[in-house]
């Protein structure tokens, strides 16, 4: 499934989000365009019949911008659970359900059984599951098959580590910027080093999305 | 003709608690005798008819319960629901039903195979039957009384076998029962050699028409059962409990019998009632909501154990009784050629409903929803909490961020400029929002009233991009309103 973003598809084995797999995008980003990462993703899902579920989001969906970038509105289903083991319950239905086009979730502390639960229920799919965690999990080992790490390093710059991925691991990682305007090259601090990834040079990618 | 008697052994017991499974004997008594007893409890020694002093001192851990007439209506009409399916034709005995099957067996690939769904059905729903075939609706009850497992098709037959029962098969009443066995006659074949004047002078002329009726020279009318369109029926526990797993399976019962007679009418629900039932306490309701009419068990099952999953019980639950009324017409759905690769647009609805229900039964109902666009200036009154499936789309008349602060968070204000955890940069605005005048503060929802505002777009210290807004009004306070994500 393409992300919309021509070098992180490039990146990506099978040139997009793995459908039928667990994506866990790591971040602590709040206004950063994390969410405009997705995007494309969605907008495409929400062109099927079905739900695009969003379990748990931390704020209010703007629902003009999101219309506004071609989704529509009226396909995607907010499930507000309180506690995580909720909420992977919630996310569990929304897989096994076949009434979903994409789940979206957002995960506070969960242990790695119940992520492997989770791993299990959407291998049984064909839809992409993309999970929101913080950035402290990402020293913590993880059954999901694509690992993104988002942070930030200048405005309108949305900083992605692959942390892992099917195939040979990545070395540097991708730059985005979501809202089409022309990300910089310089000014970058070094890659941030991942156990077993290779130690490539820090090569940047500026790249127009 | 071909009728198939069902005749339910121990009826009351079967009747009251639709075989659910318990460790301690159980008994059934009217008039202060046993009527009805289980396994255990025949194996401890009680015996039918006994008084229930007499039973008590047999057997001390015997759960004894008064007959419930109501309660074993109820279980007849379930029981005859069930086996709706099969035919239209089911008379209603009182421990029994007969089934005019002739023009079914074909359909259900031959009498056994009839039998072997019928039982399944009956069995899910918790009723265990003996059961006998012949060309009369008499002859077939005495049969499943007598020698249960026969089926006789052709009425030549009927004489010889019938010839063979013994006389309790008789529905006649004491008087005459014991009238014959002092006469020293012991089977049906017997009562039928003698002349009818001589029956007729002791006054048993009725022991005559009912053996011409069994063999098929005398009219038998019945009347049809025609089924209720709603659903009440009511299961006690042997023993109040409070396990989910037991509560379960008890519900499990009544769904599924409820299901059948649901499929044999053509019908689904769309909102049932399941009252727990407590000793002491009014009963807890569970108001099982499934979105799209349906008839299917095993949704409404995992429904009930969502809520079972989340409600606490005051107490121990002694009965179970569900109440499904409005009926709506359902036709029945053709399998996708493709099975579950290529679902139909019918079967993705359904699952979309079903998704909703599922997850409103444990999380409650205003935690899933979905939002609806609406034609407002103000961004917090732009959109609305809606059902989900009935939202409308609309887009935003300027650059409008992806997740929204409900309420704004208010900023702080350092050296006259607005701070959060460091100084902002104003890229773009300001964009004025003016409106809602109309609405007064203390209108219902999250509608705040009249907005006088300032919008910008702006650069925090951790280059986050924020969508802020500067109230017009004295004293000016800066807000947070959204995040561009």
């Amino acid at each position: 499934m393409p992300t919309g973003h021509a070098v992180l598809d490039a990146e990506l084995p099978g040139g997009g989000w793995p459908p039928g797999e667990m994506t866990e995008l790591l971040t602590d980003c709040n206004g950063h365009g994390e969410l405009s990462l997705l995007l494309p993703l969605l907008v495409r899902s929400s062109q099927n019949e079905g739900w695009l579920t969003w379990v748990s989001p931390p704020h209010m969906p703007g629902i003009p911008a999101l219309a506004s970038a071609g989704l529509r509105t009226p396909r995607l289903l907010i499930v507000q659970a309180g506690t995580t083991g909720e909420r992977a319950w919630a996310l569990r239905q929304a897989l096994r359900s076949d009434a979903c086009t994409a789940v979206v979730g957002w995960l506070g502390y969960v242990d790695t059984a119940l992520l492997r639960r989770l791993q299990l229920a959407v291998r049984a799919t064909t839809i992409p599951l993309l999970l929101f965690r913080s950035a402290g999990n990402a020293n913590t080992a993880s059954p999901a098959a694509l690992r993104l790490l988002l942070s930030t390093s200048a405005p309108g710059v949305l900083r992605l580590d692959i942390l892992k991925r099917r195939g040979r691991p990545a070395s540097r990682p991708v730059h985005l910027s979501p809202d089409g305007s022309f990300a910089g090259t310089s000014g970058h601090p070094p890659l941030r080093r991942m156990a077993g990834s290779h130690a490539g040079a820090s090569r940047t990618l500026a790249l127009i999305a | 003709m071909l009728w198939l008697a069902l005749v339910f052994p121990d009826w009351p017991l079967q009747a009251l608690f639709r075989g659910q499974k318990h460790r301690t004997p159980l008994a059934v008594e009217a008039r202060q005798r046993m009527l009805a007893l289980d396994a255990a409890a025949l194996a401890q020694g009680v015996r039918p008819g006994q008084g229930l002093a007499d039973a008590l001192a047999v057997a001390p851990a015997l759960l004894i319960r008064t007959q419930s007439v109501e309660a074993e209506h109820a279980a007849l009409r379930d029981a005859a629901g069930c086996a709706l399916r099969y035919t239209p034709q089911v008379v209603l005995e009182a421990d029994g039903l007969l089934l005019e099957i002739a023009g079914s067996t074909r359909l259900f690939g031959g009498t056994d195979r009839l039998l072997r769904q019928l039982r399944t059905d009956l069995a899910a729903a918790g009723f265990h039957a003996l059961t006998a075939c012949a060309p009369t609706p008499r002859a077939a009850r005495w049969l499943a009384l007598a020698g249960p497992g026969q089926c006789i098709d052709d009425i030549e037959d009927l004489h010889a076998t019938l010839a063979a029962l013994p006389l309790r098969v008789l529905e006649t009443s004491e008087r005459i029962k014991a009238l014959l066995a002092d006469s020293g006659l012991h089977s049906v074949g017997e009562v039928m050699r003698l002349p009818r004047n001589g029956l007729a002078q002791r006054d048993a002329s009725d022991v005559r028409r009912l053996i011409d009726q069994a063999l098929g020279r005398h009219p038998d009318p019945r009347p049809y059962f025609e089924a209720p369109r709603y659903c009440d029926s009511r299961l006690e526990l042997p023993v109040p409990r409070h396990d989910a797993d037991v509560l379960l399976f008890a519900a499990n019962r009544l769904l599924n019998a409820c299901c059948s007679r649901l499929s044999a009418a053509h019908a689904g629900i769309e909102h049932c009632l399941l009252r727990l039932e407590h000793e002491h306490h009014p009963a807890t309701p569970l108001t099982l909501t499934l979105g799209t009419p349906s008839r299917d068990a095993r949704r409404m099952a995992l429904l009930v154990r969502e809520h079972l999953a989340r409600i606490a019980l005051p107490e121990a639950v002694c009965a179970v009784r569900l109440q499904a009324t409005d009926w709506i017409s359902l036709a029945g759905r053709s399998d996708d050629l493709f099975g579950p690769q290529a679902p139909s647009p019918d079967g993705c609805r359904e699952a979309c409903g079903t998704l909703v229900e599922h997850l409103r039964a444990r999380l409650g109902r205003d935690a899933v929803y979905a939002l609806s666009a609406r034609a407002d200036h103000r961004p917090e009154c732009a959109h609305r909490v809606c059902e989900p499936g009935t939202g409308k789309t609309g887009r935003s008349p300027g650059k409008r961020p992806l997740w929204l602060l409900s309420p704004p968070q208010l900023l702080k204000l350092v050296d006259g400029h607005p701070w959060r955890d460091g100084p902002m940069q104003l890229i773009a605005g300001p964009e004025r929002i003016e409106s809602g005048w109309w609405d007064s503060d203390d209108t219902a929802g999250q509608c705040q009233g009249d907005a006088l505002r300032d919008y910008f777009v702006a650069v925090g210290h951790d280059h986050a991009r924020l969508w802020i807004y500067r109230e017009h009004a004295p004293p000016h306070h800066w807000y947070l309103h959204g995040l561009f994500a």
